[in-house]
């Protein structure tokens, strides 16, 4: 049976009419278009679906749309409210850091959350932040740099 | 896949609205905290006749507390909050629950909670083998009331737990352990995103003289059916100094204790012999933490 | 050589910046309106006839538009692979859409298109299917005896192909050897892990035309094979070319069952049909092929190669799809050509087996034969005493040498040499220790691994057909247009060929935009794959900046009333060679494209004919050559003698590039191709229940890929310039190479640190245990 449910989307209040076994994945391509997150695998191994629910990175695939009741979902779409690109995002198009790009969106959020606890981390760190998040294009080594620039606020 | 089958998703917002619902749908209900391993069941086809899942987040169980009885970890605590608990950050005896913390990676550690890990019976888990040696038992609510069930009758088989249908998983609790404890805990896997190829985790408790009054020796990963208590191998340890050859020699016994299995991953003789060499570095890394 | 200014640099992807806010330009973003969904139903079975199917039950669910069934589609044997003309001799075509003879688990026996993917999978469910269960062989050996089931009617014995090469005399050359040395090295089966999955929507219109949308590699081949499947003529077929798709490395370069699946049911229902594959079906859908090889290697005194003998068996499971170009490439770039020997003999044997079908991967069978060619070299320097390197270079071809294999070809620019001095170098590799000599629990040893020869393109091999095209349009901003049927999946060759065209046309990289494409408006070009994009299709784009940079000169030649030749571009302007006159590029645009007679302050104007029209360069040819790049890499790595545990520490790449194009999209390359050249090495595998035939490897938790915390910390390129003289401004080739070479280099070290040799991929810790006598 559908539920409807109140949550928070990249900053806006949205209604959502959700199957019990839908992921917050299939919603936010489906229903609202964000196809910024993406669909790697589907069972929490690659964190291409990776988004911030209430500030925390979370694979999208394995969280259920109908547990979203009043909670804050932010896609990559939504990393900055005023359409300015994040120091992040800014760091992987300078460092070389983005080939394929489909990986590319699940890392930054993942490293965007990290960072925010993290302040001017070093190689080691940024390494297992990531560790849930698989690239097989770029082998890694541009995405750490990036985020280490990002990270250290140069 | 069973889980498109599922025909409801209900957000109860107290123990009583669980009990009702658990009552209604008995075997045909599953419980959902973090949600983070429902896929990896469905996968396995364990969620065949599943009907209903009745998510626990709103219920209001969601503390860390220092309880007469020992540390109290609620069922909805994130593994991220609970690394972040005082007494998992500092004290020496909580190591091997430090240590299993760490391996997972980000995504997992903000959504998995200490209830949905241990209810799920996984022996592959971490979380399991590190609480098992340090004694933790399960906190579970049922229509009569709450219960106490110790871990080893808790994990009754391979994805099987010892819960009735109309019960469910409301936290664990950390006994007082005696003053001078310490714990490790080493996983063994492929790359930094795997389920244990070998997991162990080991607790000492000595006395002011260095004497070792408890050993917990726990093996877990593809071993057994649950995580095992290597008890022989324990025995060798008590009431040692817990010198090198000592080590060695309940490194080796735990050998004797654990019936592996082949899999795609490795072979039985592979996981035999790295239980004991993860044994012997969890040892003396307890050991290490103790100074 | 000439100064660039915009090739060598590191310029930014234009593509990035899109990427990094969500990239709308993948194809699984494609929806169209009134688009269906459609899911495939797959065998249990490995080896089956289907004797009956039922999907009445299927077709009566609401939401369900049509179910396509084996008797449903054209029964004409096809191959899927890319980029050989349809009916070449090499291919072989031993597959239907839909087949009521199961040859593998997984196989695709029916479809369903429904309104939604849900509703489409509960139709699979009610699909009652039939099977007669057949026995079945899962590896080589088996398949191959006599008595074996015959998985297909032409292939006796289950070879579907059996070339050999020989040259010289043999076994004179085994006579005369001092020394023979005999091994068998075997390879597993491993996946690209692009991390798109394979996912198109196919639209058919009213008249049966068909317009695609994959995430593919090769728009033309896929409208080829598409056709050729179907029984159209290509002209009834559009792709349209994705922006970028996520990830491909040679694994898209096949129609999957998807678009002929999804094509068929477009047809029936008059909508489009989409279907978009899950990770398990990915899993089960393309690979590297596994290959056992057998080598025999004689080698006098001196350290020189005297006869060199090689055969090969690979398992190409239920069809050959690329399995019959991938023996060839192997046999050919993975042994024969590596090192320089009179006397050698290479047989192969591509053999059916019931287990998944293989595809293109990066390095395309040449990683399987350079892991047991360099193993044993390193076996042999190791018991008789010789210095790795040294022993290379008393093997390796010169520069000037003729090609060893393609006639008519010189080895034009080769750097075998300083490739390995240079890496040799940077690695400290004089510092290097017996795994005797070695010490402690953990132990650390360096190894190197070599592809002494590769390819830019196809140039020269039979049946692959190598030609580009490119239209180049300029804008009267002074900005260019190219039109390229190139696809990047990530590599960045939009961004090299914009800075080629750039380079020629005196523009800056942004000012050069790859535009849409379709097959119906750009020339033919080869597929991204073979390290052919830079060399190749850069040649094209090229020629046809050169083509338009021409006709540029000859309408401002008339602007400064001078000789075309007398001009030159540079920095968005044309310049008067050795004056100060000159122009923008757009006023020069701008004139060609203005009325014959035009309003100035000064009155009405008149402009002549001959510099009217828009200008535009178009080209479309085959690349002069098919240079050969070099690689070595040198690794050292860290093993843990108590679990078998390998850490690698560090990588140092050299490569013989001609010239480098954009050195941080080069580096790029190499490090991503580190990451899978290791994961090959150390722990991807996919793995079957050895008697139903069903992947247990089927997901990332199961099938493991180097996640950041496993990669080395340290990893250098060394690019060497060695201006290839038929290149682009110098250009070879690059990306391959650096997913073939890590692999040995880490067996190599492997055994440099605790004397350990494994001879069969991946060298898991438990195969080091068992190898240091610990299990």
């Amino acid at each position: 049976m559908k539920k409807l449910i109140t949550l928070e989307i990249n900053g806006e209040l949205t209604e959502l009419s959700v199957e019990p076994s839908e992921s917050l994945l299939q919603v936010l391509r489906r229903q609202y278009g964000l196809t910024g997150t993406k669909r790697g695998c589907d069972s929490g191994g690659c964190g291409c679906c990776t988004v911030h629910l209430d500030g925390k990175a979370v694979y999208s695939c394995m969280v259920f749309a109908s547990s979203l009741q009043n909670r804050r979902v932010t896609t990559i779409e939504g990393l900055t409210g005023d359409g300015e690109l994040d120091p992040l995002q800014t760091a992987f198009v300078e460092k070389g850091a983005v080939q394929c790009g489909y990986c590319t969106c699940g890392i930054i959020m993942t490293a965007k959350e990290f960072l925010s606890h993290e302040s001017d981390p070093d190689e080691e760190q940024i390494r297992h932040a990531i560790a849930g998040n698989l690239c097989r294009c770029t082998g890694y080594h541009k995405i750490v740099e990036a985020i280490k620039t990002a990270g250290s606020g140069s | 896949m069973s889980l498109t089958n599922v025909k409801e998703y209900f957000t109860p917002s107290g123990k009583d609205e669980v009990l009702e619902l658990l009552q209604t749908y008995g075997d045909s209900a599953l419980i959902v905290a973090g949600g983070s391993f429902v896929h990896g069941l469905d996968a396995r086809d364990l969620l065949i006749g599943i009907d209903a899942l009745i998510d626990i987040k709103n219920i209001g169980l969601d503390e860390v507390r220092n309880t007469s009885e020992g540390l109290s970890v609620d069922a909805l605590v994130t593994f991220t909050e609970l690394k972040k608990a005082g007494e998992i950050k500092d004290r020496p005896e909580f190591g091997a629950v430090r240590d299993a913390l760490e391996y997972p990676p980000l995504q997992i550690r903000n959504l998995a909670t200490i209830g949905g890990n241990i209810a799920s019976a996984c022996p592959y888990f971490d979380v399991p083998t590190a609480i098992m040696a340090l004694d933790a038992v399960v906190q579970a609510q049922g229509p009569a009331g709450s219960r106490t069930i110790d871990l080893q009758s808790f994990f009754a088989g391979l994805f099987q737990n010892a819960l009735e249908t109309n019960e469910f998983v409301t936290g664990i609790t950390f006994p007082q352990l005696p003053a001078r404890s310490a714990s490790a805990f080493i996983k063994l896997e492929s790359n930094a995103n795997d389920l244990a190829i070998v997991n162990v985790a080991a607790r000492i408790s000595v006395d002011d003289a260095g004497v070792c009054q408890a050993a917990r020796l726990v093996v877990g990963g593809g071993v057994a059916e649950t995580p095992v208590r290597a008890a022989a191998a324990e025995a060798l340890l008590e009431g040692s100094t817990l010198s090198e050859e000592t080590v060695q020699k309940a490194a080796e016994a735990v050998g004797t204790e654990l019936d592996p299995m082949s899999d795609h991953r490795a072979s039985a003789a592979y996981r035999l012999a790295m239980a004991c060499t993860l044994t012997r570095r969890a040892v003396r890394q307890a050991i290490e933490r103790l100074k | 050589m000439t100064k660039t200014t915009v090739v060598g640099q590191s310029v930014l992807r234009p593509d990035a910046y899109e990427k990094v806010r969500g990239g709308k330009g993948f194809p699984v973003n494609v929806t169209l309106p009134g688009m269906l969904h459609a899911k495939l139903l797959r065998s249990p079975y490995p080896h089956a006839r289907i004797v009956g199917i039922d999907a009445s039950e299927a077709e009566k669910l609401p939401g369900v538009k049509a179910v396509l069934l084996p008797e449903d589609v054209p029964q004409k044997k096809f191959c899927p692979v890319f980029f050989v003309p349809t009916m070449a001799a090499s291919m072989i075509q031993d597959m239907l859409i839909l087949s009521n003879t199961v040859r593998y688990t997984g196989q695709p026996v029916a479809a369903v298109a429904a309104t939604s993917i849900e509703i489409a999978e509960q139709a699979l469910e009610l699909i009652d299917v039939e099977y007669e269960e057949l026995d079945a062989v899962f590896d080589t050996e088996s398949a191959m005896r006599d008595g074996a089931p015959r998985l297909h009617e032409a292939a006796e014995n289950n070879i579907a192909k059996n070339p050999v090469f020989e040259f010289g005399d043999l076994e004179a050359g085994f006579a005369e050897a001092d020394h023979i040395f005999e091994g068998t090295y075997k390879t597993q089966r491993a996946h690209t892990c692009y991390m798109e999955p394979r996912v198109c929507v196919v639209d058919c219109d009213a008249d049966g035309r068909l317009t695609v949308h994959s995430s593919m590699q090769h728009m033309f081949g896929l409208r080829e094979k598409l056709a050729f499947a179907l029984d159209l003529p290509d002209s009834m077929v559009k792709v349209i070319k994705p922006p970028y798709i996520g990830g491909g490395f040679g694994g898209k370069l096949d129609i999957g069952y998807i678009e002929p699946i999804a094509a068929l049911l477009s047809r029936k229902t008059g909508r489009p049909v989409r279907i978009e594959q899950t990770r398990f079906e990915d899993f089960i859908s393309t690979t590297r092929n596994p290959i056992e090889v057998y080598l025999k290697t004689g080698i006098r005194a001196d350290g020189t190669f005297t006869a060199r003998y090689a055969r090969s068996t690979l398992d190409c499971g239920a069809h050959a799809t690329h399995g019959a170009e991938v023996i060839m490439v192997h046999g050919m770039f993975g042994i024969l050509l590596t090192y320089r020997c009179q006397n050698q003999t290479w047989e192969g044997r591509t053999v059916y087996t019931n287990n998944m079908i293989g595809g293109g991967y990066r390095g395309y069978g040449s990683p399987q034969g350079c892991f047991a060619v360099e193993s044993q070299i390193d076996e042999i320097c190791n018991e008789l005493g010789f210095d790795p390197i040294e022993f290379r270079l008393k093997n390796a071809h010169h520069e000037g040498d003729p090609h060893p294999f393609l006639q008519g070809f010189n080895l034009t620019t080769y750097r075998f040499e300083d490739c390995l001095r240079q890496g040799a170098e940077r690695i400290d590799w004089t510092q290097r220790t017996s795994p005797d000599s070695k010490q402690g629990v953990l132990r650390r040893g360096v190894g190197l691994g070599c592809q002494p020869l590769w390819v830019s393109g196809c140039v020269g091999f039979p049946d692959i057909y190598e030609h580009s095209g490119a239209i180049i349009t300029m804008n009267p901003d002074g900005t260019a247009n190219l039109a390229n049927a190139t696809v990047d999946m990530g590599s960045g060759q939009i961004t090299t060929l914009c800075q080629i065209a750039a380079e020629e046309l005196g523009l800056r990289a942004d000012q050069v935009r790859m535009t849409y494409a379709d097959t119906e408006t750009v020339p033919f070009d080869a597929p991204s794959h073979a390290s052919r994009v830079t060399y190749s299709a850069g040649n094209a784009v090229k020629a046809a900046a050169a083509d338009a940079k021409q006709k540029l000169l000859e309408v401002a030649a008339i602007m400064l009333d001078t000789d075309a030749g007398d001009l030159e571009v540079r920095e968005g302007h044309v310049h008067q060679t050795g004056t100060d006159r000159k122009l923008t590029i757009a006023e020069v645009v701008t004139r060609a494209e203005s009325p014959f007679v035009q309003m100035t302050a000064e009155g009405p104007m008149p402009t002549t004919i001959a510099e009217k029209g828009t200008i535009i360069g178009v080209s479309s040819l085959a690349p002069p050559s098919n240079p050969s790049p070099s690689s070595v890499e040198f690794v050292e790595v860290e093993v843990d003698t108590e679990t078998g545990e390998v850490k690698v520490l560090q990588a140092v790449f050299a490569h013989d590039v001609g010239k480098l194009i954009n050195p941080a999209a080069a580096e790029g390359q190499v490090e991503g191709g580190f990451q899978q050249g290791m994961g090959y090495a150390l722990m991807e595998n996919i793995q079957f229940d050895a008697e139903t035939g069903t992947c247990l490897t089927g997901d990332f938790l199961d099938y493991k890929i180097p996640t950041a915390v496993e990669m080395p910390r340290r990893i250098e390129s060394i690019f060497i310039e060695s201006n290839e003289p038929t290149g682009p401004f110098g250009a070879k080739s690059l990306s391959e190479p650096c997913c073939t070479v890590p692999a040995p280099a880490i067996a190599n070290a492997i055994f440099n640190a605790v004397g350990v040799r494994v001879k069969e991929l991946p060298i898991t810790p438990e195969k080091i245990l068992a190898g240091l006598g610990k299990l």
